[in-house]
């Protein structure tokens, strides 16, 4: 099927994150407990609505697509994730961006994923 | 005005809780808050610390668990000059109310009670009065599921109206009892939209509500209640003031 004019698309914010747990999480149960968290918070509709999707994801870190006036949502669903699988974890947002490229450029170049471990060790 | 500072006033540590006092400061600092006050429950028998460094303070707290008005307002007495943060833990309605009514208060914790969302028309008149802030805590939200959420959700957005009608200070936290239970501001902000809060409420619920909380300048001496101070002898003579 041809795709959508430019005007006509939906538009899009990217959301850049890290995932801070003990343990390592795979993307599949990644996926799974953001859906299931927004469909816990929003609904079905509400979900919907944000029409969240996850990019990238890699070394704990990667990139959410969200639809753009639906950003606050898509970040208080993400944010009342508090396990995967019986594990901890926390989803840190570093920041929102337009497009893929900036998002990726701005927020996870060169960024290591916070390390409870190695900081509280270093400021104290 | 620049950039707004953040505080989460409401944050359990070891032995409360399951974090130490650097890991909560450590996560704290990455997620750009400017300081965190300690407060464990009174019951726990933990000394309040504080160990701040330039940029990042770490204030002294206590939550006050009471099991009757007349211990509360004891307890209240015994701490409030050793702590910079002083909250009640509410969920009751006489501690609510005896909270409210005390003005050496800073915060009302929790004040819900399951379905009710323990705030009311008098209770918010005396919260205003003696400036007490009522705490929204967001652990609740987090970490809750299903229909005790909804319970939660409406509870906020009750005490919510409430506050704006009397204009009672309103205070954002995470409750934490874990760091793993700590959010960023933003995402405090986006799940306090959640029931109702705009931004930039929350944006002052979690800075200016909370700076000046820090700032109630109850230690100085010649100190009596807000608005209220000694001023000595030679201070007076030294004014010559022109009549």
């Amino acid at each position: 099927m041809k795709i959508l004019p430019p005007t006509m698309r939906q538009r899009k914010r990217y959301l850049a994150f890290e995932l801070i747990s003990k343990e390592k999480i795979s993307r599949d149960e990644l996926i799974r407990e953001l859906f299931s968290s927004m469909g816990s918070l929003l609904g079905d509709a509400g979900s919907s609505e944000c029409s969240m999707r996850l990019l990238t994801f890699e070394d704990s870190k990667g990139i959410i697509q969200c639809a753009h006036k639906r950003t606050e949502q898509t970040r208080a669903s993400i944010a009342t994730i508090t396990t995967i699988g019986g594990r901890q974890v926390l989803i840190n947002i570093f920041g929102t961006s337009g497009t893929v490229a900036t998002a990726t450029e701005k927020y996870l170049e060169g960024v290591k994923v916070f390390n409870l471990e190695e900081q509280s060790h270093i400021n104290w | 005005m620049g950039k707004p500072q953040f505080y989460d006033l409401n944050v359990h540590s070891r032995p409360d809780n399951e974090s130490t006092i650097e890991e909560l400061t450590a996560l704290a600092k990455h997620f750009g808050y400017s300081g965190l006050a300690i407060t464990n429950h009174s019951n726990t028998a933990v000394d309040p610390v504080a160990t701040g460094t330039e940029d990042f303070e770490i204030l002294r707290g206590i939550e006050i668990v009471a099991t009757s008005p007349s211990k509360l307002h004891g307890l209240i007495g015994k701490y409030r000059k050793n702590v910079d943060v002083l909250i009640v833990h509410g969920g009751n309605e006489n501690i609510n109310r005896a909270a409210v009514e005390n003005p050496n208060v800073d915060v009302l914790a929790h004040p819900q009670m399951g379905r009710q969302s323990g705030l009311n028309h008098i209770l918010a008149k005396s919260a205003s009065e003696n400036n007490v802030a009522i705490e929204f805590n967001l652990d609740a939200i987090i970490k809750g599921r299903g229909g005790r959420r909804v319970q939660t959700l409406s509870n906020f957005r009750t005490n919510l109206n409430i506050a704006r009608k009397y204009d009672v200070p309103m205070l954002l936290t995470s409750n934490a009892s874990s760091y793993f239970d700590m959010r960023a501001p933003r995402e405090m902000i986006a799940i306090a939209g959640m029931f109702g809060m705009s931004k930039n409420e929350a944006v002052s619920a979690l800075s200016l509500t909370a700076k000046g909380i820090i700032q109630k300048k109850r230690s100085k001496p010649g100190f009596i209640r807000e608005g209220v101070e000694v001023i000595g002898e030679d201070v007076l003579e030294g004014t010559g003031d022109p009549l």
